[in-house]
């Protein structure tokens, strides 16, 4: 085995070694070098226009005195009588920008004074380059802001923010000897504005498996159904209220039917409009759950009424070296503390220097409050497949990875000849 | 004292004044907010969160038809291991007929804040040639910051790109435990004239199961070397050879070496590879093999020559994604020893918000050389340590998805956490 493996080494190396060589004999033509800042060259079609005053407005690009050299024509046009006319900006790529057409509007508001025709007009040719600017290196330096704060509401809409979803998936998988089928249907109905979060859902789903032994053949089917909802009222920046509301089904979870509501406040240290960036969010919810099980319980219950309590911290950050997301839940039942659960979780990936980064991502739970549990226990073949509930005191998931890359940072080429690796398919339900 | 006073007064009243301006201005800039451009992001890798709280000059809505501007964003993997975002920007309905491409190119030591910062600067720019025909434009301003230094230099590492990972994984709770360990290297060199992929990767699973106190272990490891070289025959064409060479105890293979010249044919030129491909594969392999125990055909060793032929169109247009394949293959000492394999993802957007997936995929598998000569035992079956005899399999999954009412998406509300309501999501690279 290890002869084998250095033999497979020994090949590889000699592969490399091949590749190398033809490959240094005669050297991709490199990208030039050149002058750092490689201005898109832009002719501006406007006689009589004032083209030192653009010049100075607009110094991302380079004004060119001729077409001939010009990778971008812009031709203004005045229409309309002196005084109150409105201007078409004709934008037209030449050479590597062939093709890149477009064309821009400015209508001056009445009473405009002649410089602030002339400036509103560089404004909107700024806009009008962009497209140009972007496909050079001068990109880099460049950047667009909106420079007021608007409503994400303030648009016209009939449904008032009201959005409805219905969904159905199927999954079957199988071989001659084993076969696996999933059935998903759910509806969603939810509306989301700053001031206020309403998301409703049902859904259901079934599997079914079937294993072929050839003497003996092992099926077995699980379910779930349920509604949830969640209601939540902004206070403040930092502070919200609201209500978790389900009703479910679970076979893997022992449960026929359970109905909770639970109210809940949530401070943020941070602003919520900085979510994205940051977030550290402490959640308190007090509910009430009433459970009926499939099967008698190992606390030899069939039916009961809960409260219980939690309390959770989420900690996110995500920034140029990386990101860290920390999750901290302690919960506990009220007619008895004793019955409690606490879990931990997070994730750090982490850039530590140039192509060497790090990641980390794991939880541990400490589990004393499974109510549910069924007395009957479960079968051999229900705890291989994962099929039920098992009775635990912990539960943890840790993974750590690193990755250490070098080499050329200059390889943005793509090749898709042979394939370019797997496609990747992710659903997410 | 009453000087103070008098400058007090007049500071409040500069105050006040001010606000009442900044109130105008604010609902001016609501009312330029609903004539802003409507905008479809079409991109599944994208952090639209983000994207949504940084550009807030511009609509979003949730289906294409309605939009003004499609963007359908592309992706694929560069010669670095990094991606290059290809974003369309199609105008449509009134924009009809303003069209352009960007680019955007992420590396692999880039963190998701790079990424997510570098794709936001170029949508800002390319949105720019719609968003100057609208007035919300008047609000926008373009800054220039030039350069101090020159350009980066020269390459010397001659496009070589090279990778190490090693990860580990672990799970469990009391009477199940889980853990996988696995370390990779490749080495890649990517040009549009030849392509280089070279890469050693070994995994490590172990699974224990705790039942009324017996306990289940499974293992599996394997390791796996590959090689792929590539060279370019102009836009429709392309040569080159794989290298393969395997250990695995769930094929029951000691030591697997492949050597297969190939040849391929583009329908489409390669440089539309992001958006439409059709390829057809031809390879013919060599494999000299050594098995781990007697297979089922009493063989402990043997060479195999094997020829195939795989067909696979990739399309990604407005209306969806298709992408499907077929490949055949039979080994020449036994015509009869062969398998055929289709799979396929269809995901397309009908009308107005509704959109059908399905992905299916089948084999005829009549060429398990490797099957073990013994029977499985119950728990390599259960648990799938070992290859099954089987003469075919297959999943299928069909789903689709029916959203009406609002069509703006502006809002981001992370109150209580950001979960998604219902639906799924379906994201294929």
């Amino acid at each position: 085995m290890k002869k084998h493996i250095s033999a497979i080494a020994a090949l590889l190396v000699a592969l490399v070694a091949l590749a190398v060589l033809p490959s240094g004999a005669q050297p991709p033509p490199a990208k030039p070098a050149g002058p750092p800042q490689a201005l898109p060259k832009v002719f501006l079609d406007w006689p009589g226009a004032d083209i030192g005053f653009f010049r100075v407005e607009i110094p991302f690009v380079e004004f060119v005195t001729g077409l001939e050299e010009a990778q971008v024509r812009v031709l203004v046009t005045p229409q309309g009588p002196p005084g109150s006319e409105t201007f078409a900006i004709e934008f037209s790529g030449l050479k590597g920008f062939q093709g890149d057409n477009n064309t821009l509007t400015h209508t001056p508001t009445p009473g405009d004074k002649p410089e602030d025709v002339r400036k509103g007009l560089a404004g909107l040719l700024k806009l009008g380059l962009m497209r140009y600017v972007a496909k050079t290196p001068a990109a880099k330096f460049v950047s667009v802001n909106f420079q007021d704060l608007v409503k994400p509401t303030a648009v016209v809409d009939k449904w008032n923010f009201w959005v409805f979803n219905l969904s159905a998936n199927s999954f079957l998988m199988g071989e001659t000897q084993y076969r696996d089928a999933m059935y998903y249907g759910s509806f969603s109905a939810s509306r989301v504005t700053p001031e206020l979060k309403v998301q409703t859902s049902v859904y259901g789903n079934i599997q079914k498996m079937r294993f072929d032994f050839g003497d003996d053949i092992y099926e077995s089917s699980s379910n779930g159904y349920g509604f949830s909802g969640l209601v939540v009222k902004s206070l403040s920046q930092h502070w919200s209220a609201g209500a978790f509301l389900s009703l479910q089904s679970s076979t893997y979870a022992n449960l026929k039917v359970g109905v909770s509501a639970a109210p809940a406040v949530e401070f943020n240290l941070f602003p919520y409009s900085e979510s994205t960036k940051k977030q550290f969010r402490v959640l308190y919810r007090i509910g009430y759950t009433g459970a009926r099980y499939n099967e008698e319980t190992v606390y030899f219950k069939t039916a009961e009424s809960l409260l219980q309590e939690s309390l959770s911290f989420a900690y996110e950050v995500k920034r140029p070296w990386g990101m860290v997301s920390l999750n901290l839940e302690g919960s506990n039942y009220l007619h008895d503390f004793s019955k409690n659960r606490i879990e931990l979780g997070g994730e750090v990936s982490f850039r530590i220097w140039r192509g060497l980064s790090f990641e980390v991502d794991g939880s541990y739970a400490r589990i004393r409050d499974q109510l549910s549990l069924p007395r009957g226990g479960a079968s051999y073949e229900e705890v291989l497949l994962r099929q039920k509930q098992l009775a635990t005191g912990y539960n943890y998931r840790f993974s750590v990875g690193l990755n250490f890359t070098f080499g050329s940072t200059r390889s943005n080429v793509v090749n898709p000849r042979f394939g370019n690796g797997g496609r990747g398919i992710s659903i997410s339900m | 004292m009453r000087r103070y006073l008098g400058i007090l007064f007049v500071l409040a009243l500069g105050v006040s004044s001010l606000a009442a301006a900044i109130s105008q201005d604010q609902s001016a800039i609501d009312e330029l907010k609903k004539t802003a451009v409507k905008v479809y992001l079409d991109c599944g890798g994208c952090d639209i969160e983000y994207i949504k709280t940084e550009i807030t000059f511009v609509n979003y809505v949730r289906d294409r038809l309605e939009a003004q501007v499609h963007i359908l964003v592309t992706t694929q993997t560069t010669g670095g291991g990094g991606r290059e975002y290809t974003l369309n920007f199609m105008g449509q309905n009134d924009l009809k007929g303003t069209n352009d491409i960007q680019k955007y190119f992420s590396s692999t030591t880039d963190t998701s804040d790079d990424v997510r910062r570098g794709l936001v600067k170029v949508l800002k720019l390319g949105l720019m040639s719609y968003v100057g025909k609208t007035s919300i434009s008047r609000r926008i301003s373009v800054d220039y910051l030039p350069p101090d230094k020159a350009g980066p230099g020269r390459d010397r590492w001659n496009f070589w790109v090279f990778s190490l990972t090693g990860s580990g994984r672990f799970r469990g709770e009391e009477s199940y435990k889980d853990q996988e360990a696995d370390f990779s290297f490749s080495a890649n060199r990517v040009t549009p004239e030849t392509k280089v992929r070279l890469g050693l990767s070994l995994d490590t699973s172990k699974t224990k199961y705790d039942i009324e106190d017996e306990i289940i272990t499974g293992t599996k490891s394997s390791w796996d070397g590959s090689g792929l070289f590539v060279k370019s025959l102009g836009e429709h064409w392309s040569a080159g050879f794989f290298l393969h060479g395997e250990s695995s105890l769930y094929s029951n293979i000691d030591l697997g070496l492949t050597v297969a010249p190939a040849l391929e044919y583009n329908a489409f030129p390669y440089s539309q590879s992001t958006r439409r491909q059709l390829r057809f594969l031809y390879k013919l392999a060599v494999n000299p093999v050594n098995y781990r125990e007697e297979t089922i055909y009493g063989k402990t060793r043997e060479a195999l020559f094997q020829e195939s032929l795989s067909a696979t169109l990739d399309l990604r247009e407005k209306w969806g994604t298709v992408s499907v394949r077929a490949s055949g293959s039979h080994y020449f000492h036994d015509f009869s020893k062969n398998q055929l394999d289709l799979f396929g993802i269809v995901s397309l957007r009908l009308y107005k918000g509704l959109s059908v997936f399905s992905f299916v995929g089948y084999s005829w598998i009549h060429d398990q050389l490797s099957l073990l000569g013994r029977e499985p035992t119950f728990e390599e079956q259960l648990l799938r340590l070992r290859e099954l005899p089987r003469t075919s399999d297959y999943f299928v999954s069909i789903g689709f998805q029916f959203t009406f009412g609002s069509i703006f998406t502006n809002v981001i509300n992370p109150r209580f956490g950001s979960s998604r309501s219902g639906g799924m999501d379906i994201h294929i690279n």
